[in-house]
C-alpha cells in the first residue's frame, strides 16, 4: 500500500502524463493554427463575470440573499442555455451589507475585475447613491432591482438603470389612496432614516400636504429592536393611520406587535419592500391584518408566465423574498443585453453591455409588464397598486 | 403641552422595563471586568445567543401557534434553555478564546473577544439565513393581560421582566457578599495574585464568574425577546453597546452601579425621547453617559481613584 502510494514512476501514471501531455499538445496546436478560417471556439474564451451587489450580511441580509439566489436561478439557467454565446457566465458576490461606505469597497473591486462586465443590484437606494459614482467611472453598467430613489437617475449617470418604478410614482400613488380611499385625516409617518424609507416618507409626506393632510414625522434607525419610546409618542397623537417608510418588513412586523402591545390600534400602510409574506405577515403573529402596502407592478404570483419561475424558486430556496422576482428579472434583463451587445462573444466589452442595455425595449419576462428604459435609465411601464393583508396573504384592492 | 405630559407616565414604564434589561447585561459585564479587567465584548452575542435558545424552545413547545404546555412551564422551560445555553456557551468562550491569553497582552483578550462576538453573530445568520424569528410572546402572556395606571399601559410582559429582573439582582447581591465563592470573587477581583496566595483557584473563580455573567445575559435574552417580540442575529450588537455603556456608567467592576447604570440608561432612552426627535436617542445615551463621566470619571458609584504617587 505505502510503495505504491510514494511510487509516483509506476507505469499507469507514466501512462496517464503521456496521454495528458499529447493532449495539451493538440489542443495548443489546433488553438495556434493561424487563419485556419475557424472563430474561436466560445468554449475556450473565459466566462463572462456579472457582480451581484446587495446586502448579502447585516440587518437586511434576508432580503439580499434572496435575491442573491435568484440571481444564481437566473446564471443557472441562463448557461444551460449556452450562456452568452457560447460563454459561460460567473457571478462574482459583492456583499455591501446595506452599507454605504462598504457599497463603494465592492463597487471598486468589481470595476476592477475587467472580466465583469455588468452589475445587477446594489438593492438599497443608499448604496446605489454611494457606489454610482465608481460605476460611473469604470463604465460598469448596473440594473437595480430595487433602488426606489428618484435622484439615483437624476445625477446623469449613464450606467445607472433600475426596473422599480421612484418613489414619486410611489409617493404620491400612497398619498391618493390615503386621502381618497381611506379618508384619513391625521396620519403619522415613520421612516427609517435609510434612503430608500426616508425618501419615500418625503414623497409621501408631500403629496399628502398638498392634498391638505399635515402628518407627524418621526425617525427611527434600522438597528432599532426597541419601539416603546416612539410608539408612546404616535399613541399620544392618536392618528387614524400609521404609515411605515421602512425597508426591513421585520422591523415593520415588530413596530407592528409592539403598538398593540401599547393598546394602539390604527391602520397601518407602507411601501412595496414591506410586501413580504413571511416576514411581515407570519412576522406580525396576525396582527398586520388589514395594513396596506403599495408595489411596483403586479404581484407576481398572479402574473402567469412567472409560475414556472415560483415553483422552481420555492422548491429550491423556500419562501419567496419581496425582491426575488424582481431580482430575477434584472439578472435576465442583463444577460439578454449581454447576448444582444455582439455578434462576437469575445469582442464583448462593457461599453457594448451598456450601449446594449440602455436599448432594452419590450422585455417580456415574469413581472407582468413588457420593460424598457427611458434615456435616464427609468423603466417605463410599470404602475403602482394597492395590497392588503388578508388572513396570510396579500390582496389587491387598487 | 398635553400631549407632552400624557406621555410620561407611559415613558416612565418604557425606560424602566428596557433599564432592567440592561442592567441584567451590564452585571454581566462588570463581574468579568471585576475579575479579569478585560471589557468582555461578546457578551451582547451571548446574549443573543440565549435569546434564541429561549424561541427553540418556545417554538417546540407551540407547534402551530398553541402552546401544548402550562404557559408557566412554558416560560419556565424557555429561561432554563436560556440560561443552560448561554452559562455553557460562556464557559466555553472562557476556556477556548481567553484563558489561553491570560497573561500576554491586555489587548489579545479583548481582540479574542471582538472575534469570538463575530463569530457567533455570523454563525446565527447563517443558521437563521438572516431571518427575523418571531416570539409568539401572546402564547404566555396575552396581550390583554395589561394594568392601565394613570395612563400607562403596563404590560404583563413587563411586570414580569421587572419582577425578575429584581429577584435576579437581589439574589446576585447576596451572592457577592454572602457566600464563599463571593468573598472569593471579590478576593479575586482585588487582587488575583493575593487572592491565588492565600488558596483561592482563581482559575475556577473566573470560570465560575464568566458562567454566571453569560447566564444573565441568557435570562436579559429571553425577556427581550418576549418583550420586542422578536429576534434576530443583530440584536446583540446594540445590546451589547448599550449594556457596555451601563457598566462604565455605573462604575465598572461595581455591580450595584451597574444595576443603577442599566435603569439610568433605559430612562435616559425613553424619556430623552419626550424632548427629542426619537432618532436620537441613541445619542442621549451617549450624551448621559459623556456628562457623567466628566462630572465623575470612575461612574456613578465606582470608586473614585486616588492619584498615585
Amino acid at each position: 500500500m505505502k510503495a505504491r502510494q510514494f511510487g509516483c514512476f509506476n507505469s499507469g501514471s507514466l501512462h496517464r502524463v503521456f496521454i495528458v501531455s499529447v493532449t495539451f499538445a493538440v489542443c495548443a496546436a489546433l488553438a495556434l493554427l493561424p487563419g485556419a478560417g475557424l472563430v474561436h471556439s466560445a468554449a475556450s474564451l473565459p466566462s463572462i463575470k456579472i457582480g451581484a451587489a446587495g446586502p448579502y450580511s447585516g440587518d437586511l441580509s434576508k432580503i439580499g440573499l434572496d435575491g442573491l439566489n435568484a440571481i444564481k436561478m437566473a446564471v443557472e439557467e441562463a448557461n444551460a442555455a449556452g450562456g452568452v454565446r457560447g460563454r459561460k457566465i460567473e457571478i462574482v458576490e459583492a456583499d455591501d451589507a446595506g452599507d454605504s461606505s462598504k457599497a463603494i469597497l465592492v463597487a471598486e473591486k468589481l470595476a476592477m475585475d475587467r472580466a465583469v462586465l455588468g452589475v445587477v443590484g446594489p438593492m438599497n437606494s443608499s448604496t446605489v447613491e454611494a457606489a454610482l459614482p465608481t460605476y460611473q467611472r469604470a463604465g460598469l453598467a448596473i440594473i437595480s432591482q430595487s433602488a426606489t430613489k428618484p435622484s439615483l437617475t437624476e445625477a446623469g449617470y449613464k450606467v445607472m438603470h433600475r426596473i422599480c418604478p421612484r418613489d414619486d410614482a410611489q409617493g404620491p400613488a400612497s398619498a391618493k389612496f390615503i386621502v381618497e380611499v381611506l379618508k384619513a385625516k391625521n396620519v403619522y409617518i415613520i421612516d427609517d432614516k435609510t434612503a430608500y424609507g426616508q425618501g419615500l416618507s418625503d414623497e409621501v409626506e408631500a403629496a399628502l400636504k398638498a392634498a391638505g393632510v399635515k402628518p407627524v414625522r418621526s425617525q427611527i434607525t434600522l438597528e432599532d429592536r426597541d419601539f416603546s419610546p416612539i410608539l408612546t409618542r404616535v399613541r399620544a397623537a392618536k392618528p387614524d393611520l400609521l404609515y411605515l417608510g421602512l425597508a426591513n418588513p421585520a422591523q415593520a412586523a415588530s413596530i407592528i406587535k409592539q403598538a398593540a402591545g401599547l393598546g394602539i390600534s390604527v391602520r397601518f400602510m407602507g411601501g412595496d419592500g414591506l410586501k413580504e409574506k413571511d416576514q411581515l405577515i407570519a412576522g406580525s403573529a396576525g396582527l398586520a391584518e388589514g395594513m396596506y402596502v403599495t408595489t411596483i407592478g403586479r404581484d407576481i404570483t398572479e402574473v402567469p408566465e412567472a409560475a414556472e419561475f415560483i415553483r422552481k424558486f420555492e422548491g429550491k430556496f423556500g419562501a419567496m423574498s419581496v425582491f426575488s422576482g424582481q431580482t430575477y428579472e434584472a439578472t435576465n434583463i442583463l444577460i439578454d443585453a449581454m447576448r444582444r451587445a455582439s455578434a462576437d462573444p469575445s469582442k464583448l466589452t462593457r461599453a457594448l453591455v451598456l450601449e446594449a442595455l440602455g436599448k432594452t425595449a419590450g422585455y417580456k419576462g415574469i413581472l407582468g409588464f413588457p420593460i424598457s428604459f427611458d434615456s435616464k435609465g427609468d423603466v417605463i411601464g410599470a404602475g403602482i397598486y394597492v395590497y392588503q393583508v388578508k388572513g396570510d396573504d396579500f390582496v389587491l384592492v387598487r | 403641552m398635553d400631549l407632552f405630559l400624557m406621555q410620561i407616565p407611559q415613558q416612565i414604564v418604557n425606560g424602566v422595563t428596557l433599564g432592567s434589561v440592561y442592567a441584567l447585561l451590564a452585571l454581566g459585564y462588570s463581574m468579568v471586568y471585576g475579575v479579569l479587567k478585560m471589557l468582555n465584548f461578546a457578551h451582547g452575542s451571548v446574549f443573543m445567543v440565549g435569546a434564541f435558545a429561549g424561541w427553540g424552545v418556545l417554538s417546540l413547545l407551540a407547534p402551530g401557534s398553541v402552546l401544548a404546555i402550562n404557559p408557566a412551564l412554558a416560560l419556565l422551560a424557555m429561561v432554563a434553555a436560556g440560561t443552560a445555553a448561554t452559562a455553557l456557551l460562556g464557559a466555553t468562550i472562557e476556556r477556548l478564546a481567553y484563558r489561553p491569553l491570560r497573561g500576554g497582552s491586555r489587548m489579545a483578550p479583548l481582540i479574542s473577544a471582538l472575534g469570538v462576538s463575530i463569530i457567533l453573530e455570523n454563525a446565527a445568520m447563517l443558521l437563521t439565513s438572516g431571518r427575523a424569528k418571531t416570539y409568539q410572546t401572546e402564547l404566555i402572556f396575552p396581550q390583554t393581560w395589561a394594568v392601565h395606571v394613570a395612563g400607562a399601559t403596563i404590560s404583563a410582559t413587563r411586570i414580569a421582566m421587572l419582577a425578575s429582573s429584581m429577584a435576579i439582582m437581589i439574589i446576585l447581591d447576596m451572592v457577592v457578599s454572602r457566600t464563599r465563592f463571593g468573598r472569593a470573587m471579590r478576593a479575586t477581583s482585588q487582587d488575583a495574585e493575593a487572592a491565588e496566595y492565600i488558596g483561592i483557584r482563581t482559575a475556577a473563580v473566573i470560570a465560575g464568574t464568566f458562567t454566571i455573567g453569560s447566564a444573565l445575559a441568557g435570562v436579559a435574552g429571553v425577556m427581550v425577546g418576549l418583550y420586542y417580540t422578536q429576534i434576530d442575529f443583530m440584536i446583540g450588537f446594540s445590546a451589547g453597546l448599550k449594556a457596555f455603556t451601563a457598566a462604565v456608567l455605573g462604575g465598572i467592576g461595581n455591580f450595584r452601579g451597574a444595576a443603577a447604570g442599566g435603569l439610568l440608561l433605559g430612562l435616559a432612552e425613553s424619556i430623552g425621547v419626550l424632548v427629542a426627535p426619537p432618532v436620537y436617542k441613541d445619542a442621549i445615551v451617549f450624551a448621559v453617559l459623556i456628562i457623567t463621566l466628566i462630572l465623575r470619571p470612575s461612574g456613578l458609584l465606582g470608586k473614585q481613584m486616588r492619584a498615585r504617587a
